[in-house]
């Protein structure tokens, strides 16, 4: 089943739906491919941050602009995927008086307006907070869902005519005389290959970008750096806490749905696959997490995940805090005489939209055609009904079969999202549910989703087969936390399936999953 | 208030316990913080998944304990496991019993599908044996999350039938609510009937193991009138309905016996003096109250149960502080793979304790007089791994009484 | 976001919602999720709800009203989660939001017009029993007609004891409660007797109603001001050198753990160290030997129903250890759950068919006894109990008071 398209994109996270919604928009017909699910990389790892732009505004004014203006620009489309929490960066007894004024300086320059909160006011917002902090500074930070983003994304580019492929993969780039026309796509789970022609091919794969330039023999300075996140298993505050002190690892507690989420680290690694959250990362979120929200000391943590931040190198030195946040659009034409193929990576999930514009001017630049951008215009379409906390506590009783109990996720809802998608992979209904996201992390709900699933013959191989793929990408999430509750949990969990169940023998997501 | 004896830790390896000293005639109470391991994970009496098939109990038993010179089993040896479960079956006279077949091992159906090691069955289990090689139809619930007949019978071979939702309940129901429903008599003749209606030429139906908390025996045998064909019972996620059976008989039992049984509230801390304890505080606040005896058991069960307790740094028993054998470190705890083929090392952590199961350090000496360790507090084993947890706790729980009531 | 004053805060439990494991046990113990899909159970209930709950945010979990209030959930969770009072704290905030009905604050308040109930016993005895009233009370009122309100009893136990004169060795003050004072004054009646059979010069302290319904109801602040009253006589009475007993355990429970626990009131810890429940009391006497134990034979086949207040009192079953020693009488111990009545819960016409399906369990375990009478220590069950199975229902205080003393049948009433 060969395609010919006009775009074809590689990426399946925010930018890449972004850059497939504002093409369709335009009306260029476009493919984009994506080896996993939507937002399986960095848009769907990272802790959900709603940037206003001030963390950035002290060290990189550039960067903090396209934030608060990008932000603005997404509480208008996006509502629905946004919780506006508000956020807070406040001063502890430790963090420099001179940096807070620089902070609040640098935050009108680039346009985000703040307040100024004593001590007391700032813990009768947010009883948790040490009660030691000094100060605490207003900013219109907010809490993102970037599953559901990139989703509405998907969803809209759909609609407006382009076409996407989940898991499959890009094995070559078609290329004709110092011009790229397409690729050569592999569906991962049937194995089926077939060609995609095209005029144009966007690179936004973010840390993969390198592994897809390989394939035309190019390649880019890139850093990766691991960012490592913890979450608790209940909600500790009701706005983003940041640390106001310059960037630095363990500086931000977001509120997410039900819990909260502490972040990050700033690891270089050579993997793009490196989601290993080592035991010092652990200790340094508690720590420093701790002196802004005291009670994470003894709070249940649920799981520990990472993210890779593919940050581009423009030259300078300089740890990977100092890399600028920016994004950066290479046209390979110009740069490496190979055209038709760009690489956008590098910025920000908050920028996914801007860069997604700019992708696409140019390809319209170079297509000669001059449509304007509409993104920013256009809200994005709701995917599915999406249930605040307090709605879902609402309708559990009498409200039928809640499959998932720590996250109240029914049936209903599953039976749903099955009518919304083309089943492939139990994968690509956990990043669409909350199911498996609570305090249990699947142990209770995966099973019965699988029941769920083999009822309605949709597990073509052994449910077992799953399920303990399942556990094994569970454990690694809770493997980096397991002590007090954690490891209580773990016994239940362990006691069931290996017990109860007797279940043995490791088996990978994906490896001969196409038996 | 003063006993003879004091067992803090109600699951099986306590009441087990309890239950043995009581017979010696002493006085006794039993403390237990909650329901625990027991009512989420027994169904069956496991023994040991390497029993092989074949080989007797007794000469199983001996060449493990060859083998696992430090296994909780070879502290009690194989004549006193024998005679604790022959202890622990004498409260369960049939028509509810536990049984084995043969001298080894039977593989039981499970909720996943799978067939599962275990040495003495319930009689409402009896007939799953043997569903692998003559099939079967496994029947579950609309509504009941717990079970999906559909995804066990296609791994076990079997038809399944799934029940549309009942009168009695609305879209959902729990194993409890399930098992209340099994016992009613008209329950059981409207799915009865049903069930009936869609058997093909299968000779047994297997269920969730929901049939009654306290008559299973009865709701069996009820439903077999009304289908036509044997009935039995297939494990399922915790709670576990078999597992309130036994505790329920156990408390019954131990009440009806005069001995003190508190549940509900943990002890805090125990009164040392050298190397005896002298009693133990019970919280219920604002309350502390405080019980002596002359002996105690610990058998509080591991994380779930609340015996062990892990912080980021290490593992430690917090009513008697005493030495938990454990890995170094945290990061050897667990391995980098769930399932890998060799066992955490977290799960051989606990109390190390000498032939009579007192407590002693990483040198072997004795650290309490006066107190006795059963269940799977214990080092040495891996019960999820072994199949060994009823065993285990049924062994050491009896032994832990005869060595403490020794005179 | 509301604020709670840092007072109140303190006195509030915190929640240890994230001890949970979610294994589910209390599901296979909450009497009330085990009959109806319209309370989703404690784990949900409680810890499981605690994660979407908001500062601030209105109640939207409504069917937390259908929380009876058993604690057995705290009892079978081996992670000690408080679960029954992160209820109890949803409940009062749901109520306080909604409002409550004229009807809650009648069930809850009887003690401003037991009096009157007494009074005017007679009338209103019959007034309770008539039909048309019944039906009155249930369409204005939303009490269940098929429930029998108690009746009111003249002269109240208080009254009765002013004319009694109690003497012994040593003191002991009695918590009565208000249905022993205005609805089973024989209860009373019994427990001043077997004091006075064992030595004791009972006294009566000034005493409110404890306030367990308004909790059982949600409302803090009524609990607190009952408690508020009462703990300052409790003190009076401990500080001059005598324990107290009591012989409800719902009121103990109250007084013992709650008022300490739920509502902080000054005082309560020291009050709590020196109140016994009446059994439990008795079985101290027992363990130093100093029991009066001259029981004469009471052929009799009783069951004991432990109410779930007195488990939580963690005392073990000690009416049963001291009738145990009685000859003659034949005791099985009932192990069924809950009554189902849960204090005021039973009346209530929208969950009277709940509290009567869990009460069914119960039943059908004494119908399996078949005792010629029923044992139990909480007002609530004996009123229950009877209107299930019809039996004669008493406090175990009875049965020991017949034993100890000559009694004529007529008396045993």
């Amino acid at each position: 089943m060969d395609i010919k398209t006009e775009v074809l994109i590689i990426g399946g996270g925010a930018t890449g739906t972004g850059i497939a919604r504002d093409l369709s928009l335009r009306a260029i017909p476009c493919v984009l491919v994506e080896k996993g699910d939507l937002a399986s990389g960095a848009s769907g790892r990272n802790h959900g941050l709603l940037h206003s732009g001030a963390r950035y505004a002290v060290s990189d004014p550039e960067a903090a602009r396209e934030c608060i203006s990008e932000n603005r620009i997404l509480r208008r489309i996006a509502g629905h995927c946004i919780e506006e929490t508000g956020g807070l960066f406040i001063s502890l007894s430790e963090d420099s008086p001179q940096f807070r004024e620089r902070f609040l300086m640098a935050c009108e320059e680039a346009g985000i307006p703040t307040a100024l909160y004593s001590r007391d006011q700032a813990l009768e917002l947010e009883p948790e907070l040490n009660p030691d902090l000094l100060s605490a500074v207003k900013v219109p930070d907010g809490a993102i869902n970037p599953f559901e983003l990139v989703r509405a994304n998907a969803k809209d580019a759909e609609r407006h005519g382009a076409k996407l492929l989940f898991h499959t993969g890009i094995t070559s780039l078609l290329i004709d005389q110092n011009q790229v026309r397409g690729g050569l796509a592999l569906d991962l789970l049937s194995g089926e290959d077939y060609k995609i022609e095209a005029s144009f091919v966007v690179n936004a794969t973010g840390a993969w970008v390198n592994q897809v330039l390989k394939l035309a023999g190019l390649r880019i300075d890139m850093a990766l750096s691991k960012g490592s996140m913890l979450i608790t298993n209940q909600r500790l505050n009701q706005r983003v806490i940041n640390r106001c002190r310059p960037a630095s690892d363990g500086d931000i507690v977001v509120p997410n749905e039900t819990v909260s989420i502490l972040g990050t680290t700033s690891v270089r690694s050579e993997e793009v696959e490196d989601f290993e959250v080592t035991p010092p990362e652990v200790s340094l979120l508690l720590t420093e997490a701790s002196r802004m929200i005291p009670a994470i000391r003894g709070a249940r943590l649920i799981r520990a995940y990472a993210g890779i931040r593919p940050l581009f190198q423009s030259g300078g030195t300089g740890g990977d805090r100092q890399i600028s946040r920016s994004f950066a659009l290479i046209d390979h034409g110009e740069r490496d005489g190979l055209k038709n193929l760009m690489t956008i990576t590098g910025g920000k999930l908050i920028t996914y939209r801007l860069m997604a514009e700019r992708t696409s001017d140019l390809i319209c630049r170079k297509m000669g055609v001059d449509v304007s951008c509409s993104t920013h215009l256009k809200p994005l379409p709701v995917v599915a009904e999406s249930l605040r906390p307090k709605d879902r506590l609402q309708k559990i009783a009498p409200g039928g079969e809640v499959l998932c109990d720590c996250e109240l996720v029914r049936r209903e809802e599953l039976e749903e999202i099955l009518e919304t998608m083309q089943f492939r992979d139990i994968r690509d209904i956990l990043h669409r549910t909350r199911l498996a996201k609570g305090t249990c992390q699947g142990g209770f709900c995966v099973y019965r989703l699988l029941g769920l699933l083999h009822e309605s013959g949709l597990v073509k191989e052994s449910p077992n087969k799953v399920l303990k793929a399942f556990l094994e990408e569970r454990w690694k999430g809770i493997r980096p936390i397991l002590w007090g509750g954690a490891l209580k949990e773990e016994e239940l969990i362990e006691s069931i399936y290996k017990g109860i169940f007797n279940l043995k023998d490791s088996v990978e997501f994906g490896v001969g999953s196409s038996e | 208030m003063h006993f003879d004896l004091i067992v803090i830790g109600m699951g099986l390896s306590g009441l087990m316990a309890a239950k043995t000293a009581s017979e010696s005639g002493s006085k006794v109470l039993i403390l237990g913080k909650g329901m625990g391991a027991l009512c989420l994970f027994s169904n069956t009496i496991d023994l040991l998944e390497t029993l092989p098939k074949g080989m007797k109990l007794d000469e199983g038993l001996s060449q493990w304990i060859k083998d696992h010179p430090q296994h909780p089993y070879s502290k009690v040896g194989a004549k006193i496991v024998e005679e604790a479960l022959t202890s622990f079956t004498s409260l369960f006279p049939l028509p509810y019993s536990f049984v084995s077949a043969g001298d080894g091992n039977s593989l039981l159906p499970t909720g996943a599908g799978t067939l599962r090691p275990t040495y003495l069955i319930p009689t409402t289990m009896v007939a799953g044996a043997s569903v692998r090689e003559q099939g079967g139809l496994i029947v579950g619930f609309k509504g009941f999350k717990d079970f999906y007949p559909d995804y066990a019978a296609t791994l076990l071979g079997c038809r399944s039938l799934t029940l549309p939702p009942f009168r009695t309940f609305h879209e959902e129901i729990t194993a409890a609510g399930l098992a209340r429903s099994m016992e009613k008599e008209s329950f059981r003749e409207e799915i009865g009937r049903e069930i009936r209606r869609e058997m093909g030429n299968e000779t047994r139906v297997g269920f969730p193991a929901v049939l009654g908390v306290r008559d299973p025996w009865g709701v069996k045998k009820g439903l077999e009138e009304t289908i036509g064909a044997e009935v039995f019972e297939i494990p399922i996620l915790p709670p576990s309905i078999p597992g309130m059976r036994i505790f329920n008989r156990f408390k019954e039992w131990l009440v009806q016996r005069g001995v003190t049984v508190l549940l509900g509230h943990s002890v805090s801390k125990a009164i040392l003096r050298g190397r005896r304890c002298e009693g133990i505080r019970v919280s219920n606040p604002p309350l502390s109250s405080f019980y002596s005896a002359d002996r105690y058991i610990l058998s509080t069960g591991r994380f779930v149960g609340g015996g062990l307790v892990a912080n980021e740094e290490k593992i430690y028993e917090p009513i008697f502080d005493l030495p938990v054998s454990q890995p170094r470190s945290r990061e050897e705890w667990f391995r980098k793979s769930f399932f890998s083929n060799l066992s955490h090392p977290v799960h051989q952590a606990g109390i190390l304790t000498d032939s009579s199961l007192r407590p002693v350090d990483d040198k072997g000496e004795r650290v309490l007089e006066n107190v006795w360790i059963a269940g799977s507090i214990l080092a040495g084993h891996d019960s999820t791994n072994e199949k060994s947890r009823e065993g285990v706790e049924i062994a050491t729980g009896y032994m832990a009484a005869k060595c403490a009531m020794k005179k | 976001m509301t604020k709670v004053p840092m007072t109140e805060a303190k006195v509030w439990p915190t929640s240890n919602a994230d001890a949970c494991i979610r294994c589910a046990t209390c599901m296979a113990i909450c009497p009330v999720s085990r009959v109806t899909p319209l309370f989703p159970g404690p784990k949900q209930a409680g810890p499981g709800a605690e994660r979407f709950r908001r500062p601030g945010d209105p109640s939207v979990d409504s069917w937390i009203d259908l929380c009876i209030g058993c604690h057995l959930c705290d009892m079978v969770c081996a992670s000690g989660v408080n679960i029954s009072e992160l209820n109890l704290l949803a409940k009062a905030k749901y109520l306080d939001e909604k409002g409550r009905p004229l009807r809650d604050w009648l069930l809850t308040h009887t003690y401003l017009y037991g009096w009157l109930g007494s009074l005017f016993s007679p009338v209103v005895n019959w007034l309770l029993k008539n039909s048309a009233i019944k039906w009155m009370v249930e369409v204005i009122l939303k009490i269940d007609r098929r429930r029998q309100l108690p009746g009111y009893q003249s002269p109240t136990f208080r009254q009765w004891f002013r004319s009694h004169h109690s003497k012994g060795d040593r003191r002991i003050a009695y918590f009565y409660g208000c249905y022993v004072n205005t609805n089973e004054v024989e209860v009373g009646k019994a427990t001043v007797e077997v004091l006075e059979a064992n030595g004791f010069e009972v006294t009566l302290p000034a005493q409110e109603c404890c306030g367990i319904p308004m909790l059982g109801n949600g409302d803090f602040k009524g609990a607190r001001k009952m408690g508020l009253q009462n703990v300052p006589n409790l003190l009076k009475t401990i500080r001059s050198g005598s324990e107290i007993i009591f012989s409800s355990t719902s009121c103990g429970h109250m007084i013992r753990h709650e008022y300490n626990r739920l509502l902080g009131i000054p005082g309560s810890e020291e009050v709590a160290e020196h109140i016994f429940d009446l059994f439990e009391f008795l079985r101290n006497l027992k363990e130093s030997g100093s029991l009066n134990t001259h029981f004469k034979e009471l052929p009799l086949k009783a069951a004991y129903f432990a109410p779930c207040h007195l488990r939580s009192l963690n005392i073990g079953l000690p009416a049963l250890e001291i009738l145990r020693l009685i000859p003659g009488l034949q005791l099985e111990n009932i192990d069924a759950d809950c009554c189902g009545l849960g204090g005021t819960f039973g009346f209530k016409k929208e969950k009277y068919e709940i509290s009567q399906e869990i009460g069914k369990d119960l039943k059908q375990a004494i119908d399996r006894s078949k005792p010629e009478i029923v044992l139990t220590d909480c007002e609530g069950c004996r009123l229950q109990i009877r209107h299930l199975t019809g039996l004669k229902v008493l406090h175990p205080v009875q049965v020991l008071r017949d034993a100890l003393l000559q009694r004529t049948d007529e008396e045993m009433g």
